[in-house]
């Protein structure tokens, strides 16, 4: 008996083993949330008849709520093709899409993340460029920062959708006085009214992150890396902007997004340079806040700020738009449409990609959105070129050993710049 | 029939090899594979074998930087061995102490950083304990009069915040296999040694520590595997994505991680990922040696 239990233990144990090995289903074993429109619907796919309907699967790594917002309102408009939008969510999506992005059957038709991954997706080989599928003429509408970011080595791959950036963000209970439109003043501002032992501060900052001092960067002339893959750690506008902004940094505590944003929520921080991600946290903790564009401010050589922006962008898999060309199209313009950025931006407070949607008096209205909208005369598309994945990493060494380590300016430059351009030959 | 006797053992063991095969070896093979490769970004699809390459250029990486690391990890062992041993020895003689009243509540407290999830502990210490707005230290340094520090922003009081907040997480674990250790003496070794006059210190040198060595080594060597191969603290408190502290410090493993393997480089983070794989095989084979050696005695 025990033998045959043994036996029969051992079978179950190798069958367990090999569970996995089947591919008859089309699903996989990763979690993922899926979030399809009001509608119900059947399946297939596209060269089928009238009365089928096609399956549009897009994956995404963002938040839920929104991807909802998008799908309600696009498969409204779809209802009549009998096309059906599906998101679903993955979570480290970018990694996913590396590997199923050659799968017809267990790969998603279109996604949605944002823009910097592009070129990773596209030197991969596994992206149409959009305008295999659409016209070019429905980019006009879009706001031409978000459509240049989906836009690689001069091909268009990515149509935006909504987009971010980041804002001056105060306290209007705490902040006297008008918020300056010079950096200089600003700065002045921040030396009268912070003491850091008591730690109370004017302005906070994740002065390290070099998300958060590119609009410093940007406004001297500087850049990180440029479309020809040069970093730019050690030019002489990268040094002034690092130096300009160090001054700053010795005001605005540690700079760790946990402590800043603690800091602003808690009533100890007067203003924060934040992004949209904020607003909820600060609205749960009661602030009565304003927000200012970052492109208000101008450096003392004149120049305003110039913050990065991200934009969430949608693109489609080479396979889908070969077999399923006519339903892409039309998710697209649907996923893309005014009506969908207005819902976007009065349901969820994101700013519209598509010009059009602040023609809307409530997305006209919404001091978040319009902000955004303003700072996008300035603003920068993230670099898409693969090659920034490695240039976080040296040009945040860079800040801190500037900010927190006390290290020369020009010799820390020096040696990132080094450390960034053998992480680009590694890549190779 | 004696043969069949002699194959029942693997027939029974087959389920376990192929799981063994599926999740152990063939990872390490592909791997091996894929360290031949020129798999990377731009050759993701069309990868081809290109020898031994990605070796040479890891190899070559051996630079300064490396050597550091190196020096870093090996000061980092075994300083945190010692203390651990040491610490832990003493806390769980404590426990065992005649007379110890409530010795099960303070065992139960002692489990608390051990039974935290690695990453919830970390990052609650960078937060609750160095922080310069919110940590418990800074709070206590300008309570009595002095500036705030910056813990993690240079190498030695970060690489100090690292091992306090490592000896947090490790102790727990030395001090129950000490502690079960102690249990197993002889009490009546004492008994005679107190008869002869030994001392407290006596005692431990003579009984305790031999009597304990053999059954605490198999944990020591698992520490210090652990130990050298630590990447959760050194990263999340000092060189996290977006919260870099200013610290530079590096382990072979930060080392490894930073050099190889953020470059989706897949062909060098596989030759990088093999070639430490050897470095533990080896660690690994003296580490066992010493181990069986000292059993033998």
């Amino acid at each position: 008996m025990k033998r045959k239990v043994s036996l029969f233990l051992c079978g179950v144990l190798a069958m367990g083993c090999l569970a996995g090995c089947g591919s008859d289903t089309p699903t996989e074993n990763t979690q993922s949330v899926e979030i399809t429109g009001s509608t119900e619907m059947a399946t297939k796919n596209d060269a089928g008849t009238s009365d089928e309907v096609v399956e549009i699967k897009i994956w995404h790594d963002g938040d839920e709520s929104i991807m909802q917002i998008i799908a309600d309102c696009a498969n409204e408009q779809l209802a009549a093709d009998s096309i059906h939008v599906t998101f679903e969510k993955k979570s480290d999506m970018p990694d996913k899409l590396r590997m199923f992005g050659t799968d017809e059957v267990n790969g998603p038709d279109m996604y949605m993340y944002a823009h910097d991954t592009l070129g990773s997706f596209a030197e991969l080989g596994i992206l149409a460029p959009i305008t295999d599928v659409i016209e070019e003429d429905v980019l006009t509408d879009m706001i031409p920062m978000t459509v240049e970011a989906g836009n690689y080595k001069d091909t268009q791959y990515l149509m935006p959708v909504y987009y971010e950036t980041l804002l001056f963000i105060y306290n209007k209970d705490l902040w006297e006085g008008e918020v300056p439109s010079t950096t200089d003043k600003l700065y002045d501002y921040m030396v009268a009214h912070t003491d850091v032992n008591a730690g109370i501060y004017a302005v906070v900052n994740q002065h390290s992150n070099s998300y958060n001092v590119a609009p410093f960067i940007h406004g001297f002339g500087g850049y990180i890396i440029d479309k020809d893959v040069n970093p730019g750690l050690n030019t002489a506008e990268m040094i002034e902007a690092v130096t300009y902004n160090q001054k700053f940094a010795a005001l605005q505590a540690d700079g760790d997004y946990n402590t800043v944003t603690a800091l602003f929520n808690e009533g100890k921080a007067a203003a924060i340079i934040g992004g949209p991600w904020l607003i909820s946290g600060i609205k749960e903790a009661g602030i009565n806040f304003g927000v200012k564009s970052l492109s208000d401010f101008t450096l003392p050589n004149g120049n305003a700020l110039a913050p990065y922006s991200g934009v969430q962008s949608i693109g489609v898999l080479k396979y889908a738009a070969e077999n399923k060309k006519e339903s892409i199209k039309k998710v697209l313009n649907a996923i893309t449409s005014p009506e969908v950025g207005i819902a976007l931006a009065n349901q969820s407070g994101c700013a519209p990609a598509n010009s059009k949607a602040y023609e809307d008096a409530d997305v006209a209205a919404n001091e978040i959105i319009m902000a955004m909208e303003k700072t996008t005369k300035t603003a920068l598309p993230m670099p898409n070129i693969p090659e920034m994945s490695v240039m976080w990493g040296p040009a945040e060494s860079l800040l801190t050993a500037v900010n927190k380590s006390g290290e020369d300016v020009e010799t820390a430059a020096e040696k990132y710049q080094q450390e960034a351009l053998t992480a680009i030959a590694d890549m190779q | 029939m004696k043969q069949k006797r002699k194959l029942m053992p693997y027939l029974y063991s087959v389920p376990a090899f192929i799981l063994i095969a599926l999740v152990i070896v063939f990872p390490i093979l592909y791997t091996a594979y894929i360290s031949v490769t020129n798999m990377n970004l731009y050759h993701w699809l069309d990868y081809e074998i290109i020898g031994l390459d990605n070796y040479v250029r890891a190899l070559t990486k051996v630079d300064s930087g490396f050597l550091t690391a190196l020096l870093t990890t090996l000061t980092w062992t075994v300083l945190n061995m010692v203390i651990q041993m040491v610490t832990a020895y003493f806390i769980a003689l404590g426990l065992n102490r005649e007379g110890l009243k409530g010795r099960r509540i303070y065992k139960t407290l002692l489990m608390v950083p051990w039974a935290m999830p690695a990453y919830v502990s970390i990052l609650l210490w960078r937060v609750g304990i160095y922080n310069t707005e919110f940590g418990l230290l800074n709070k206590i340094l300008v309570a009595f009069g002095f500036p705030k520090q910056d813990f993690l922003a240079t190498n030695v009081p970060a690489f100090i915040s690292c091992m306090v907040l490592n000896l947090w997480m490790a102790l727990p674990f030395m001090i129950t296999m000490i502690d079960g250790a102690l249990q197993s003496i002889d009490k009546s070794c004492y008994e005679s040694a107190k008869l002869e006059g030994a001392g407290f210190w006596a005692k431990n040198i003579h009984i305790t520590i031999p009597a304990i060595k053999g059954i605490i080594a198999p944990s020591v060597i698992m520490t210090t595997f652990t130990t050298f191969k630590q990447f959760d603290i050194v990263y999340l408190l000092t060189m996290q994505k977006g919260a870099h502290s200013g610290a530079t410090l590096q382990t072979v493993i930060t080392y490894a991680h930073q050099n190889a393997f953020v470059s989706n480089n897949y062909g060098l983070s596989s030759a990088v990922s093999i070639i430490l794989f050897f470095l533990i095989m080896i660690f690994s084979i003296f580490t066992n040696r010493g181990v069986k050696e000292e059993s033998y005695e």
